[in-house]
């Protein structure tokens, strides 16, 4: 069933691109409107590790359950009104249930637009901007990597990380000594990650829905993005609501990430790190609150080794709290193995531009701690250390 | 034990061998970088154009993508060539003053994330010619000797 969707969708796929490129170069068939714009990818994985399962069943064994394919489309109604929307759908072993969803559909409109400024207000289901990365994370070939650094951007929860549905105000100002830029978003998370709940309130039957949340991201580039800074931070809400037959009691959770980013870009190098403190709060659920601090941070570098081959080097640390930091209070507590609490990893890599629209990238890490681990994926138990080996295939147009 | 100090005759080797990878490293795009210094880059519009002038911040936020209209409110069209042409390059360096990496960077930011497009890719610089001269809001950028009479410099103040 799950292949045959895939084999559909794939083939959509190349119709659609096959029919762009014989008619013109722009990115949409000629019977649409002008301003519309049609673009894609679709990426396929291919994951071992010597202990633990990421993405499937990895352990002494090959998974190829990691696929991303999105197609989406724009259209400039008016000169300042752009409505878009991503369809995406996505396998990640038991983290992602390997659904078609809509990643965003939304509406942006220019309240104000000059030579050095703009003012634009944004609704619907809008990409979350979080740090560097998470507005466009589906896509491989705007990933530094093939995962990006799990600290910071955890994909066993991706949904809630990615989009929300809400209303944003944006704005950026550009100076002669570099530009500026701000969001402000009022949002609704959404909670349908496998992992998400079974880690809040374990089996105990219910929903976890999104409450009220804000986010805001200050921008800073200069020259054109040689240097980029930027700093978010956000206020996620979220309430459990036990079904009959609950162990726990209606809860809340509350979530505040401070994202510190950072990047010199040169002409065939880049530098990156990223500052992650986490506080987070569980409320009622039946319990005395439980409030933690996590801290992540990561320093990478890529390389150009020729204009279509690319390395890259990451070190990424992953702490859920900072007052536990080996994990043994929590294994004391809970008989759940405190490497479960912390994770290091270093990655190498590589990536090959095959194409301007194809890249086979490949990449080896060496981790040590389990902290960004999917429970679902490991319930007979884990490996402190282990190592995993990951390639990827891209395409996207 | 291995000694922990190479000979000095290997290390020699290494570092010629080191040399030769750094030389043909460098050698990329030599001959396009001798050609580019002697021309001159223009962003350039259709010869009907609602405006003929512009700011440097301008220019920027035309090729980010950001700016979407001329000052007298009708829309601006971008044309661009391949990330890998040299007049894209050249274009880039010269007059936005950024590397064409970080220009594909932005325009996937935007396709991708939904709160943008990306320019209208043309397969060279004939096409180029062919949409300034059919598209009445149109922008691109040609060297001096491929600017005819039918399209104007966008000049920068």
């Amino acid at each position: 069933m799950r292949h045959s969707t895939f084999i559909k969708i794939g083939l959509a796929f190349t119709f659609i691109q096959g029919s762009l490129y014989s008619a013109t170069s722009s990115a949409a068939p000629e019977w649409l409107p002008k301003s519309v714009q049609i673009h894609g990818f679709a990426s396929q994985g291919l994951i071992t590790t010597t202990d633990n399962n990421f993405f499937g069943k990895t352990d002494d064994s090959v998974s190829f359950d990691f696929r991303e394919i999105g197609l989406n489309g724009s259209w400039n109604a008016l000169t300042d009104l752009q409505l878009a929307m991503q369809i995406v759908w996505r396998d990640a072993g038991k983290t992602d249930d390997g659904g078609v969803r809509i990643d965003y559909g939304l509406a942006s409109y220019n309240l104000y637009s000059s030579e050095s400024s703009v003012l634009t207000v944004r609704g619907g289901r809008v990409p979350t901007p979080l740090g560097f990365y998470n507005d466009t994370r589906d896509v491989a070939t705007t990933r530094p990597s093939i995962l990006l650094p799990q600290s910071i951007y955890f994909d066993v929860n991706r949904n809630l990380a990615l989009s929300a549905d809400g209303g944003y105000l944006y704005g950026e100002h550009q100076t002669d000594y570099g530009d500026i830029s701000a969001h402000f978003g009022l949002i609704v998370p959404r909670m349908d990650d496998p992992d998400f709940k079974n880690v809040i309130v374990g089996s105990s039957p219910g929903e976890m829905e999104g409450d009220v949340s804000w986010v805001s991201r200050l921008g800073y580039e200069w020259q054109g993005g040689r240097v980029r800074l930027a700093a978010t931070y956000a206020d996620f809400n979220g309430d459990y609501k036990p079904d009959a037959g609950a162990f726990l009691e209606p809860g809340a959770w509350r979530f505040n990430p401070l994202i510190l980013s950072a990047q010199y870009n040169g002409e065939n190098w880049s530098l990156t790190a990223e500052y992650a403190l986490r506080r987070a709060k569980l409320k009622n659920f039946g319990f005395p609150m439980i409030e933690f601090t996590g801290q992540s941070f990561y320093f990478q570098g890529t390389y150009e080794l020729t204009e279509s081959i690319e390395g890259i080097v990451r070190y990424d640390e992953l702490v859920w709290d900072l007052d536990d930091k080996k994990g043994d209070d929590f294994a004391d507590l809970t008989g759940k193995p405190g490497h479960s609490r912390f994770a290091q990893d270093w990655t190498v890599g590589l990536r090959y531009k095959i194409l301007p629209s194809l890249m086979l990238s490949g990449e080896y890490h060496y981790i040590n701690g389990t902290g960004w681990l999917s429970e679902l994926e490991n319930k007979d138990g884990t490996t402190q250390h282990w190592n995993m080996m990951l390639f990827m295939l891209s395409y996207s147009f | 034990m291995k000694p922990t100090v190479l000979p000095s005759n290997i290390l020699k080797n290494r570092a010629v061998v080191l040399f030769i990878v750094c030389g043909f490293l460098l050698e990329n795009g030599t001959e396009q970088e001798a050609f580019a210094s002697e021309q001159l880059i223009y962003p350039v519009v259709n010869q009907n154009s609602p405006q003929k002038t512009i700011s440097r911040n301008g220019i920027s936020a035309i090729f980010k993508m950001r700016l979407r209209h001329w000052q007298d409110g009708s829309a601006i069209t971008v044309f661009v060539l391949q990330d890998d042409d040299f007049l894209h390059k050249l274009f880039c360096k010269q007059v936005l003053n950024v590397f064409p990496h970080q220009m594909r960077r932005g325009w996937n930011k935007l396709v991708f994330s939904g709160t943008g497009q990306a320019p209208v890719l043309v397969k060279d610089k004939q096409e180029m010619i062919e949409r300034l001269n059919s598209t009445p809001g149109g922008v691109g950028y040609l060297v001096e000797d491929d600017i005819s009479d039918s399209i104007s410099i966008l000049e920068i103040q």
